[in-house]
């Protein structure tokens, strides 16, 4: 291609074109701070994993109190969470650790790819076993409340809907994250790693 | 990290820089992007250097962190228009030299490489530096036939870029 031997030529020749940065302004650029996706991903996901572990924490522990037989069940729970959260959080540092600028294009993209995944796959546990935790808590509070206490229908629906409007409240911050993270940061990376990827196809 | 460390880096750094600046050119449209791309590129080569071990060139290895920066790392930020400003490029030609029509072309294929996307633009950005096809297989994770194909295609658009 006539242009592009053209564009080479000129490339060469405007080698040295460039206004040169000094040693002096060196010294400082690298003491600034980077403002690289793979910071902002280590910063959001370990907001995620404290967010996450703080919602636990605020559920109310006396209705955990009234529950009987469940109770040991919701301590099980608890304490797979904790477990799923170190876990978690040692695969997340271990992929952290991975991510390399000095390994190919592709293999930079997957290791940054995956370390925000497994911040996801996290959200994903930590909502399955709460989703499990609301719904036997559910059937025993609607239980006791019609057999034993013969509550009224209003005062059970009401306690639903609490129940409802909580684990809404959750879903809605933990999409917010997920918007804020795919909007914001991966969009332009998934598009590259998509086009780089068509290439090998 | 030690003095000694900066000071080797700083120096290697200032006399490589233009392979960033090459970058910088392609990735990004005005000067306050350009100081952007620069500075974050500089902040990754420098996070990467205790791991450089001196068994490649310096500028091979700043190659690969410098354009991984550009393709994967780097955020655009908000300040950067996109406007494209390649009439305030300083050329340091010969009056003799001077050929209207060829610059006229030139800033056109400048254009047509800036409306490539950023994989397309690394491809160009190492064929333009001579490097071999091997070589930008390796650094982008590709295989080397398929960096081929990929090259002609790129030739191709920009034809269609510049003959629409």
């Amino acid at each position: 291609m006539k242009e592009l031997d053209l564009l080479k030529k000129d490339w060469k020749k405007t080698e040295n074109s460039f206004e040169q940065i000094s040693e002096t302004e060196i010294y400082k650029m690298i003491h600034k701070k980077s403002s690289s996706i793979v910071k902002w991903i280590f910063i959001i996901s370990i907001i995620e994993f404290v967010v996450l572990n703080a919602i636990g924490f605020l559920l109310p522990d006396d209705t955990i109190h009234q529950l009987g037989w469940l109770e040991n069940l919701i301590q099980v729970l608890n304490f797979l969470s904790y477990g799923l959260a170190l876990f978690f959080m040692f695969l997340f540092y271990k992929n952290y650790k991975t991510i390399s600028t000095t390994s190919t294009t592709k293999k930079l993209m997957e290791s940054i790819i995956k370390t925000r995944k497994t911040v996801q796959y996290y959200i994903y546990s930590i909502l399955a076993t709460g989703l499990l935790a609301g719904i036997f808590v559910g059937f025993y509070l609607i239980r006791k409340a019609f057999i034993e206490n013969n509550q009224s229908v209003m005062i059970t629906f009401f306690e639903s809907l609490v129940l409802f409007i909580f684990i809404a409240i959750i879903l809605g911050l933990v999409w917010l994250f997920y918007r804020i993270i795919y909007g914001f940061l991966l969009k332009r990376l998934q598009k590259n790693y998509e086009e780089l990827s068509k290439i090998d196809l | 990290m030690s003095e000694n460390l900066e000071h080797s880096f700083v120096k290697q750094l200032q006399e490589n820089q233009n392979i960033i600046h090459k970058i910088c050119r392609l990735y990004t449209a005005g000067e306050d992007a350009h100081k952007d791309l620069f500075q974050e590129i500089t902040i990754q080569l420098w996070k990467a250097y205790p791991k450089f071990r001196g068994d490649s060139k310096f500028s091979t290895w700043a190659y690969r962190v410098a354009l991984n920066t550009a393709i994967t790392l780097y955020r655009k930020s908000k300040r950067s228009v996109p406007t494209i400003e390649f009439e305030g490029r300083n050329h340091f030609m010969n009056e003799v030299d001077y050929n209207y029509e060829e610059e006229e072309q030139i800033k056109l294929m400048y254009k047509a490489v800036y409306l490539l996307n950023d994989i397309e633009k690394a491809l160009v950005y190492m064929y333009l530096e001579d490097k071999d096809y091997q070589e930008i297989a390796e650094t982008l994770g590709i295989s080397e036939v398929n960096a081929r194909v990929k090259m002609n295609r790129i030739k191709g658009k920009l034809k269609k870029i510049l003959n629409p």
